[in-house]
């Protein structure tokens, strides 16, 4: 019995710490709404002692006894010159983050199991300094920055990619101690940043599973590449080391090396390439599959269940198969 | 996989603030403390800056133990049974903090030792409250305080930034300074408390002061001191000089040489509440009996420690205060020992009637003498006394002996043998206040006539600027009273039968061309009081040193009440105290305000100042701006007389406009502004 009722019991404390948590965060969604840019001041700078503190309290209250006990004016000027102090550093602390202006900067997607590099941009508004400021999202490492001389920084956070899909970091806590480490300001900022998470890319045999859409006698995608075809304009899109640099040394305006392998060819990633599979693995495998046949420069539709992309090449191609590969879905793996 | 191995490298700049405030709180106690401990603190330090330099590591856990032990033994054994003395615990806090310099390693190690320090800051103030040690204390907090800060500034991590320079020391010296006004007003309205315990402060050194016993015959050569004694503020006008006797204490058993205290009866306390509830019938007889005469005297004064019960006051006190005491010889005394400067208000009635009835014990304990010592003296008394049958008459005879025959005042007097006041009488007849007012009560009680020896200080010194009394410990004086039957106990002083200027002028008149006086204050300002100057400059620094003990040190709750009546009439205490709070939230609210605002409107201020400077300088060179002439004018005027310079005076003129009348981009100002600073200096310099 006494095993259910700490069961029970433990439930319960997690249930009301779940509740505690929702009401926090709705109340900081009214204190704090969301915004791609805030001012901190005292409408979202919130202020407490910390634990240092207490241990500086705990200090002047010895000293303060010690005054008493020994009748010493002196030492109480000195008990009330540090209480002052204290005091103090609790507007100097808030001075420290008040007129600060936070925004993001735009971040690059990246692959599932890296890093997402989140930016932040700090300006002062004011001509007061900022010093040691700290910022920090969950899961990554925090990092401290200083506005002194300059007017503008920015810091990178980066945060562990772990799944595909929509990265939401969560509030961006930005907080200090300065100057006396014995009160902590901070803010909760939800600077609604978020970064697509692409599928970890994972390598499969590529040249089997399009050996039936390629024209025979011509099967290898990564040898593809070598065979010299032909000059054409240069389009816009193309990229740079196609160029034929030489052509443009000689004066005959920008031509692009065309390949015999990337000549019409259009091939098909299919959900079912992979049917023995599970989802992730098969989307991480697109993925890997994407990424070559665009190294390749071939032009590659995409064909998901409810989704079609026909068949194209470049950044922008690339770049939307990529997405909708992180984004397949997503209604119901979220 | 070891958790947490990160290495927390101290800043330099916070690294030499902390040791800078270690070495200055640990510095003013190293004349105080053992030797061993000083030893132990430099050693400390230096081995700190040598890891800190890397040169050693950190020790081991073995080393840190040994060295607490060690430390323990050495505190055990230089303290052994006083082991709760202040003077114990000091050392503890500083071997505490000079091991703690060793072992400091992460960041909360560094936060420790700075709350010692602020700790240790206190420690001082136990033993001395001077002003330069108040200001020497005040540059250690500034120090500490700037440890702290550097501590939580992040720029001096980064080895690569080249970090503004004494931004920490400016930004403490701040934010301190900010905190003034509310310190001054939490210190004048915090109640003060009774101590929650009671401690022992004992200082290393003796202090000099009065004896509880005292043998004329064993003092060959009296050195004498300057060190205060007590300081004196009366309330309206001060009493003639001459009585200014300032009673300490009464010896009245004597063993042939030495002189020394009896046992007095019950005591009556002085508190106020004491003295209604006792009123009439249960007081003690002698002090029911006083009868107060004449106009009384009121005065303020401020002991300085002496590790005794003693409290000074003018015969005959009459005191309310809870603090003291009064005994049957009339002596006021502190229900506490004096450890620390006291002060008390005082009013006496110099006029006084005291109740004829002496108890019969006390009339036989002063009047006994060792029967078998100094007997020339007791046969010289016996043979006077039969030609002066009244009392007063044989006083008389007695002080017309000191007069008449040869005695001589001296610091220096011969030493005497076994019996000292034969001896003294008959054969040496040089000696000083000691001698004279030993022999004469000798003299009394061997007629018969209740007599015993008072001690104390007599005179001292008026300060011409606040009117205060300085008596310093060379004032000490002795001497006597007796009983007569139908006036009680009076006051009479031989030594004014023999130096009538130690009474009339003071010790200092007197006895400033003996050798011995003041030998022991070779370098003493007071040394050279002869020099006009100095002695002008002496009595103003004894002013100011008088103000801060009366008004900073002594500040106590009486002063407290006083002081609120006196700004807030006959306001409630908490609502004064509420106001005044309010009035330094306001003050400091204010500051911080002027600052910050001060910040934000610099730029157009500062470019008209800066503007207005090189207007000044270009018309010291001969080229003032005449009035209404505008900028332009003004620059085509002055870069015609000076072309050399026409680049630069019209760069400056057009980013004074520029930063005037334009709102150009916050970071665009600040580049303007240190454009236009430099240009200004290098035409002061070259132009």
């Amino acid at each position: 019995m006494p095993f259910a009722r700490t069961a029970g019991r433990e439930r319960c404390h997690r249930r009301l710490l779940a509740a505690w948590q929702q009401r926090v965060a709705q109340w900081l969604q009214r204190r704090i709404p969301p915004a791609c840019q805030v001012v901190l001041g005292h409408r979202n700078i919130f202020i407490l002692p910390n634990r240092q503190g207490l241990g500086f309290m705990l200090v002047l209250a010895l000293m303060f006894i010690g005054a008493v006990n020994y009748e010493s004016n002196l030492a109480f000027a000195l008990v009330f010159l540090l209480l002052s102090m204290f005091l103090l550093s609790i507007f100097h602390t808030f001075r420290n983050l008040a007129g600060l202006h936070v925004a993001v900067a735009p971040g690059t997607a990246v692959f599932a199991g890296e890093m997402a590099e989140l930016s932040v941009i700090l300006r002062r508004l004011g001509r007061s300094s900022h010093e040691s400021v700290r910022l920090c999202y969950a899961g990554a490492q925090p990092q401290l920055c200083d506005l002194i001389e300059g007017r503008e920084a920015r810091v990178s956070l980066f945060v562990p990619a772990a799944k595909r899909g929509w990265l939401e970091p969560g509030r961006l806590t930005i907080d200090t101690v300065f100057p006396f480490g014995i009160c902590r300001a901070w803010s909760l900022l939800d600077l609604q940043l978020r970064l697509l998470v692409y599928p970890a890319p994972q390598e499969c045999d590529l040249d089997s599973l399009l050996s039936n859409q390629l024209h025979s006698g011509n099967t290898s995608l990564v040898r593809g590449s070598d065979d010299f075809h032909s000059l054409r304009e240069y389009r816009l899109g193309d990229p740079l080391r196609h160029v034929a640099w030489k052509n443009y040394a000689r004066g005959q305006g920008m031509l692009v090396k065309e390949y015999a392998s990337t000549m019409d060819q259009k091939v098909w990633l299919r959900w079912d390439m992979f049917a023995e599979l599970d989802t992730e693995t098969r989307l991480s495998r697109l993925c890997w599959c994407a990424l070559r046949l665009d190294e390749a420069e071939l032009d590659f539709g995409l064909d998901l269940p409810g989704l079609r992309l026909p068949p194209a090449r470049g950044e922008v191609h690339c770049r939307q198969v990529l997405e909708s590969l992180a984004l397949f879905d997503s209604g119901r793996s979220a | 996989m070891r958790a947490h191995t990160e290495v927390y490298n101290i800043p330099r700049p916070t690294f030499l603030w902390l040791l800078a405030a270690v070495v200055g709180v640990i510095l003013p106690h190293v004349l105080r403390l053992p030797i061993w401990l000083t030893a132990i603190c430099a050693l400390c330090v230096g081995l700190r800056v040598l890891i800190y330099q890397g040169r050693l590591s950190f020790p081991g856990k073995r080393i840190k133990v040994a060295m607490v032990l060690l430390m323990l033994v050495l505190v055990g054994a230089q303290f052994g049974g006083q082991l709760y003395s202040t003077d114990a615990m000091v050392t503890l806090l500083l071997t505490g903090i000079a091991l703690k310099l060793l072992e400091m390693q992460r960041k909360r190690d560094v936060r420790l030792v700075i709350y010692l320090c602020y700790f240790t800051i206190i420690a001082e103030f136990i033993y001395t409250q001077t002003i330069p040690i108040t200001l020497y204390m005040l540059l250690v907090v500034l120090l500490t305080t700037t440890a702290l800060l550097s501590l939580n500034q992040h720029f001096l991590n980064q080895s690569s930034a080249d970090p503004p320079r004494w931004r920490s020391l400016r930004l403490s010296s701040l934010i301190l300074l900010q905190s003034v006004p509310l310190m001054l007003v939490l210190f004048v309205i915090a109640p003060r408390l009774a101590p929650l315990w009671s401690v022992q402060v004992q200082s290393a050194t003796s202090r000099t002061g009065l004896s509880d016993t005292m043998a004329p015959g064993d003092i060959g050569q009296l050195t004498r001191s300057a060190a205060l004694a007590f300081r004196v503020q009366f309330s309206g006008t001060a009493p003639a000089y001459n009585q200014l006797y300032w009673r300490a204490l009464t010896l009245d058993e004597f063993d042939g040489r030495e002189w020394r205290r009896g046992i007095s009866p019950a005591p009556q306390p002085l508190g106020p509440q004491a003295l209604a509830q006792q009123a009439g019938e249960r007081q003690q007889a002698w002090f029911a009996g006083i009868e107060y005469l004449g106009e009384p005297v009121t005065y303020n004064v401020i002991l300085e420690p002496t590790d005794r019960n003693w409290i000074y006051t003018l015969q005959m006190p009459r005191m309310v205060d809870a603090r003291m005491r009064m005994h049957a010889d009339y002596q006021v005394s502190s229900v506490r020992r004096i450890t620390q400067r006291f002060s008390y208000a005082a009013s006496s009635h110099l006029d006084y009637r005291l109740p004829a009835n002496s108890s019969v014990v006390e009339r036989r304990r002063t009047t006994v003498l060792p029967q078998d010592s100094n007997r020339r003296a007791q046969a010289f008394a016996q043979q006077l006394r039969q030609q002066h049958s009244n009392d007063a008459d044989y006083i008389q005879a007695v002080l017309a002996q000191f007069r008449e025959q040869p005695f001589f005042y001296t610091l220096s007097p011969a030493l005497l043998g076994d019996n000292p006041v034969d001896e003294f009488l008959f054969d040496t007849r040089t000696g000083f206040c000691e001698h004279y007012a030993s022999a004469f009560t000798f003299l009394m009680r061997a007629a018969g006539i209740p007599a015993r020896v008072v001690t104390g200080y007599m005179g001292g010194e008026f300060n011409p600027y606040d009117g205060a009394l300085t008596v310093r410990q060379y004032d000490a004086h002795a001497w006597s009273e007796v009983w007569l039957p139908d006036q009680g106990w009076q006051r009479v002083d031989p030594t004014a039968a023999v130096a009538p200027d130690r009474i009339e002028r003071g010790s200092d008149a007197v006895l400033q061309e003996e050798e011995a006086f003041m030998g022991d204050d070779t370098f003493s300002l007071i040394r050279f009081r002869n020099l006009l100057f100095l002695n002008e400059l002496r009595y103003r620094l004894e002013m100011v040193d008088l103000a801060w003990n009366r008004f900073v040190l002594n500040y106590d709750q009486d002063t407290q009440l006083d002081l609120l009546r006196r700004l807030f009439g006959s306001l409630n205490r908490s609502l004064a105290v509420l106001l005044l709070l309010g009035g330094a939230a306001a003050c400091t609210a204010l500051m911080v305000w002027l600052m910050l605002r001060g910040r934000e409107q610099g730029d157009k201020s500062q470019a008209t100042r800066l503007y207005l400077q090189f207007c000044a300088l270009a018309a010291k060179r001969g080229y003032p701006r005449a009035p209404g002439e505008t900028p332009q004018h003004y620059l085509q005027r002055v870069a015609a007389a000076m072309p050399q310079w026409q680049r630069e005076l019209s760069r400056i003129t057009r980013l004074y406009e520029e930063m005037a009348y334009v709102q150009g981009e916050e970071g665009e100002e600040d580049d303007r502004l240190r454009e236009l600073q430099r240009l200004i200096r290098q035409f002061r310099l070259r132009a």
